[in-house]
């Protein structure tokens, strides 16, 4: 399993008013050598609850740097602190990099790729963009950056001085939603129809080697439609999805501790794909099995607490879980438990396998 | 840019998810019990195919039991790592079961899973020396072939990924139980005798297409875990399988 390590912050650039690119020096080096297009997943703990965020890295792998591009969410805990709080000198705690937003790098190919970001979603692309151009002389990259208006492209500048430093190899096209540009069609949202225009003037996709796709949902749906009506095969369409998902600041835990008494049974309340249902249940079953004795279609795979598929979450009562193999202590502070290996102690369990 | 989408409609849109923390816990659940699947089974055909390589009539055929047992236990293991980024404990997964352990040739299991394990009800019969288990490479590669067909356009970007390379190596094992049947019956062994094999056989991989429509399938279809039916891939492996069985002059059982 892979585990924390520690991170000095070397630097933090604003890089628009609500996005800060992040710069690490890992303890370990090695831990943290990475692929262009990978996250690195963070956590901290926020008034005494662990949260763990992805964020891409923007680093080329010639840059001879670690960086991730963290953009402020509403409402978001971690990115909120990162934006506001973190400075230079401290220290964040992070798996080594993970992912594989990428494609295998060939220094005398002469590939066409292609590559649509959403917002904050260009850190991955800039890493790949980056890194091919860098890695692959003869190599072009088409980049279509979407955003809101002008103020809110990150890594603008960058992305001009990358243009004249691969001069004829990197080209690259804002899409607009709000400001108004001198093309047309470079403004508004990136849905089919705009996809449709732009293949049919500005990107000829028939050259497209791999397509590379970074975004807010709709976006990414859109795009992969629209590149598989213009003939590229699933395998040269590439998905990085982040954000999304990952709700700001996890619900608390409610987990009252009844104390153990006496009795053999025990009723319990299991929650799957919505429903509810109730039962009665002795204290020698585990809570997948009695869960499946009374028809409820709980998942489970390896029976001995190593796959982690039958995870759930105990939401009220206490249970015993007698080997885990799989969960982390900080999932097992929040009361997820693995039921194939876990009795109940109170006289009363409630889980639920949606959490 | 900051449309929401809930990753249910986005999925059954046919969107990709690309990490754990995409992942939404049904989903999660689902996609661990499908890779776990994939893995036992590898695992579990491959430790059954460790025992018959010295049976292996020559040196040539030895290596290619051998090939396919190091292929198929590398493919459980890139599969398996994948678990592991949801947190399964990759150290211990492979020791966890008696991968080789199989049942009398002559149980009557159907579709159950009788192992603690999640392989498929299939790799629980005994292979009975070198050319029963090369008829079971053959008819069980065309099936991993139809299978792996379907994987290969899940929603998990990562695992799709993996399976798009896994599938051509799989496919070279199919290759080489045709060319060991082949060779067989060039070096004499009775067509009755491979027949017979190919009667014990077919039933028993037939079943590991499962039944037909179920809900399951269909919460399955919803989260892009899976896109054929069964029955389609059940007739597509039928097709597949007669196909490669008539061009040795072999049959499908009546």
């Amino acid at each position: 399993m892979a585990r924390f390590h520690p991170l000095t912050v070397t630097e933090v650039r604003k890089t628009i008013r609500d996005a800060v690119v992040v710069t690490l020096k890992p303890e370990d080096g090695d831990a943290f050598a990475f692929t262009q297009g990978q996250y690195l997943t963070f956590r901290r703990k926020f008034d005494g609850e662990e949260l763990r965020r992805s964020y891409s890295i923007c680093a080329g792998l010639d840059d001879g740097t670690l960086q991730v591009g963290i953009k402020r969410v509403d409402g978001g805990a971690f990115s909120t602190w990162a934006n506001e709080e973190l400075q230079v000198g401290h220290t964040l705690e992070a798996m080594p990099p993970m992912g594989s937003f990428h494609t295998p790098l060939e220094p005398g190919a002469r590939r066409h790729y292609l590559g649509f970001a959403g917002g904050s979603g260009i850190t991955p692309v800039l890493s790949i963009l980056k890194t091919v151009l860098a890695r692959e002389p003869q190599s072009q990259f088409t980049l279509v950056y979407a955003n809101r208006a002008v103020n809110s492209i990150m890594f603008r500048d960058e992305l001009e001085d990358l243009k004249n430093l691969h001069m004829g190899r990197l080209s690259i096209i804002h899409v607009l939603e709000n400001d108004a540009q001198d093309i047309d069609l470079f403004t508004g949202r990136v849905d089919g129809e705009k996809l449709a225009a732009l293949f049919k003037h500005w990107i000829d996709a028939e050259t497209v080697d791999t397509a590379f796709i970074c975004g807010p949902e709709p976006m990414m749906l859109a795009i992969a439609q629209s590149l598989r009506d213009h003939g590229l095969q699933d395998q040269q369409i590439k998905f990085e999805l982040f954000a999304s998902g990952q709700p700001g600041r996890a619900p608390r835990k409610v987990v009252s501790k009844e104390a153990a008494k006496a009795g053999h049974e025990t009723e319990a309340r299991v929650t799957l794909d919505g429903e509810s249902r109730s039962f009665t249940m002795t204290k020698d079953v585990s809570l997948l099995e009695a869960a499946i004795a009374n028809d409820v279609d709980a998942p489970f795979a390896c029976k001995a607490g190593v796959c982690s598929t039958c995870r759930a979450r105990v939401l009220e009562g206490e249970v015993e879980m007698q080997t885990n193999h799989a969960l982390e202590d900080y999932e097992v502070e929040r009361g997820y438990v693995l039921t194939c290996q876990s009795y109940p102690i109170s006289n009363k369990v409630v889980f639920d396998y949606d959490q | 840019m900051a449309d929401d989408m809930k990753i249910d409609d986005y999925l059954a849109q046919g969107g990709m998810l690309t990490s754990p923390d995409n992942a939404p816990p049904r989903y999660r659940a689902e996609l661990l019990r499908l890779m776990a699947a994939f893995v036992d089974s590898e695992l579990a055909g491959a430790a059954g195919f460790a025992d018959i390589i010295n049976e292996g009539p020559g040196v040539k055929e030895r290596i290619a039991a051998a090939r396919i047992v190091m292929e198929k236990t590398d493919h459980a293991d890139r599969v398996l790592r994948l678990m592991g980024e949801f947190g399964a404990n990759t150290d211990r997964y492979a020791s966890h079961h008696p991968w080789g352990d199989r049942l009398p040739r002559d149980a009557e299991i159907g579709t159950e899973r009788t192992n603690p394990d999640m392989r498929l009800a299939v790799f629980n019969y005994p292979l009975d020396g070198w050319s029963d288990a090369v008829v079971m490479n053959l008819l069980m590669g065309c099936a991993v072939g139809v299978q792996l067909a379907d994987y290969a356009l899940i929603s998990y970007q990562p695992l799709a990924d993996t399976i798009r390379r896994i599938a051509p190596v799989e496919a070279r094992h199919t290759e080489l139980a045709r060319e060991g049947l082949e060779r067989l019956l060039e070096t004499g062994t009775e067509r009755a005798q491979l027949q017979e094999s190919v009667d014990y056989w077919w039933p028993r991989v037939r079943l590991s297409f499962g039944s037909d429509e179920s809900k399951r399938t269909a919460t399955l279809r919803a989260m892009g875990l899976r896109h054929r039916a069964n029955s389609e891939l059940r007739a597509r492996w039928k097709a597949e399988a007669a196909h490669r069985l008539e061009e040795l002059g072999l049959s499908i059982p009546q």
